[in-house]
């Protein structure tokens, strides 16, 4: 399959401010729809390193081809005890910003608080007997394979306790762009963490395209403000999608006057519909479990649009 | 001393706040005193679901190195020093100061032979105290485009080390509410938590999302009970709770499918604070009180 000349590669990210609302049943289905269209080659990226559930829908096509890969780019200060002539000057002068540099009475040398070491290495520079070095630890996994829909889905997965997810977010990223079939794709569609911290951050930095999905209710309503005054601080062109569009709430109203009203640009809407967990609990995209249901009719319709705002916009 | 009960999840959206701020109600409604801490900086939902107003804002700052030009010998020394690349340096030029991949060590500040580095600082969020129905709400907000939640949370609980630390504490419960994933932010509530309380759903993403959480708080070594909220979702009920019991995972409680809900939920009114709104024999108001049961016999919290 080649992609069509002239169909610049972009690269989209799901995210939705809001948790549960719908993003990787959308980025299931959207990257599905678009292993059937033959102008298009996804890559797909589960950058919700902290929870990443889309390779239960997008399972591998054969189990052995499954690539896993540790990663080592968290830093964490280390003491090289016989080094440490017990001056507690790290302690006194406060070397440590985070904190994270206590004094172990029963020792008489510092102690280093994993959770709360940044390894910025301000010790190791600090101290004058050069008792501190600054190494790797392992952050997380990056696995890759290629999926029973025949495109590629790279996932990260953080490694419990401290570590920081929106490193982790960057280096899946960093990994799919060194990979063959990047070359050969035309849409990154990366599947977002919640939130509008850090990973989020990381995971729309350098995107073409932001996909903000909600629903019409006041913690949709106020995750979605904030989430589109950070993607409108970085510049990103973004779509709306509000799920659960049909939501029998007084709230309704409220949302419509403030988002639909307002000039936003609304991808789509999708109403409730019991096809799309029927299709999670069968590890489907919901447009392969039903692709006559509602859900799908509007998925469908928000891919079009997609493609249209991706590349005919220009 | 208060105890206190953090609500977590793993998954986003699988009900977290909804059970916090209920919880919280029910404690008030048994005449405690509870404080209830929204510990998702990156977007605090507490006080929509108790039609609150964010007031009594501090501001919380974070550091910001500005450069001295007349000071400066463009040496060169802090870039070199600066693990996270945050200073951009070219030979003979002044640094250029690359504010949103500094950690805020402050190493630059420390080491410059000159003291050109002036500690500068910027506000990253703010912190707000109300009190809403006679609960007290502690509420960190991470500015949006900022990254660092962290110094948001750390702020959040160094406030409630001061109160735990205070003779006078006059809580009986402080409750938190946490983000949605298993990154520091959520960490950092789970260790300081007397028990905490996972919130999932019967679908395979929540369990997924479940069991990573529980790993957490297992290498946490803390105590934790799951309640499964929309538990009437596709009827997948009964065998998504033998599944946790085969599991040894115990239950706090489930919680229906409920239309109560959703209208509290939309109209900003805890379905707990009953003001004549709701079916007090509904399927979702029997769940709470069920759920509050299981909870004060297994924290020992008692009038």
């Amino acid at each position: 399959m080649e992609r069509h000349k002239n169909m610049k590669r972009k690269i989209v990210a799901v995210i939705s401010g809001k948790g549960g609302v719908g993003k990787t049943s959308l980025t299931a289905s959207l990257s599905t729809l678009g292993s059937n269209d033959s102008t298009i080659n996804p890559i797909v990226l589960d950058c919700d390193v902290d929870a990443p559930n889309l390779a239960l829908i997008l399972t591998p096509k054969r189990k052995e081809q499954i690539h896993s890969e540790d990663v080592y780019t968290t830093l964490k200060a280390n003491l090289i005890e016989e080094r440490c002539i017990q001056c507690k000057e790290c302690i006194d002068n406060h070397f440590c910003e985070f904190n994270a540099l206590r004094w172990f009475d029963d020792k008489q040398i510092p102690e280093i608080d994993y959770l709360a070491c940044e390894g910025c290495g301000a010790c190791k520079v600090l101290c004058p007997e050069h008792a501190f070095e600054i190494k790797s630890v392992k952050s997380g996994e990056i696995i890759s394979y290629e999926t029973i829909f025949r495109f590629p889905l790279i996932y990260g997965q953080t490694r419990l306790g401290s570590t920081t997810s929106g490193k982790l977010v960057a280096d899946v990223k960093q990994f799919a762009q060194n990979l063959r079939e990047f070359q050969e794709s035309n849409i990154i569609l990366i599947d977002g963490p919640p939130g509008i911290g850090c990973p989020v951050i990381s995971a729309i930095s350098g995107v073409d395209y932001v996909i903000t999905i909600t629903e019409p209710t006041p913690s949709g309503l106020h995750d979605l403000l904030r989430t589109i005054e950070l993607v409108e601080k970085f510049n990103i062109d973004f779509g709306i999608v509000i799920n659960k569009a049909d939501l029998e709430s007084p709230f309704q109203e409220k949302f419509k006057h403030l988002i639909e009203e307002t000039g936003y640009n609304i991808l789509g809407k999708i109403k409730f519909d019991l096809s799309i967990p029927e299709a999670m609990s069968y590890a489907e995209p919901v447009v392969n479990y039903a692709p006559n249901s509602s859900a799908s009719i509007s998925i469908m319709e928000i891919y079009d649009r997609l493609k249209n705002q991706l590349w005919n916009h220009q | 001393m208060a105890k206190i009960i953090c609500i977590t999840g793993g998954k986003g959206g699988t009900g977290k706040t909804l059970v916090a701020v209920n919880l919280a109600t029910l404690f008030k409604n048994h005449g405690f005193n509870v404080l209830l801490v929204d510990g998702d900086v990156e977007n605090p939902n507490t006080y929509l679901l108790m039609n609150g107003k964010l007031e009594n804002s501090s501001e919380v700052s974070f550091f910001e190195p500005k450069i001295d030009e007349a000071k400066c010998t463009k040496c060169g020394l802090c870039a070199e020093n600066c693990i996270s690349h945050a200073l951009l340096y070219i030979k003979d030029a002044i640094p250029i100061p690359i504010l949103n991949v500094c950690s805020g060590c402050k190493l630059c500040y420390k080491i410059c032979p000159t003291e050109a580095i002036i500690a500068d600082s910027r506000v990253i969020g703010l912190i707000y105290s109300t009190r809403v129905n006679n609960i007290d709400l502690l509420i960190g907000e991470l500015k949006p485009s900022e990254a660092r939640s962290a110094v948001i949370v750390k702020v959040l609980m160094e406030k409630i080390d001061i109160l735990l630390n205070d003779k006078h504490e006059k809580y009986d419960v402080i409750i938190f509410d946490t983000a949605p994933g298993a990154h520091c932010d959520v960490e950092e509530l789970i260790q300081r938590a007397d028990y905490v309380v996972p919130v999932t759903e019967p679908t395979r993403f929540g369990r997924l999302d479940l069991l990573r959480i529980i790993e957490l708080i297992d290498l946490l070594k803390k105590e934790y009970r799951v309640i499964v909220n929309r538990s009437s979702l596709l009827g997948f009920r009964d065998q998504f709770l033998n599944e946790l019991n085969d599991n040894n995972i115990q239950v706090l409680g489930d919680i229906p499918l409920d239309e109560d809900i959703v209208k509290s939920y939309c109209i900003g009114v805890p379905l707990m604070d009953n003001h004549n709104r709701f079916d007090t024999q509904g399927k979702g108001y029997k769940s709470f009180q069920i759920i509050y049961e299981n909870l004060t016999k297994w924290s020992g919290i008692k009038t």
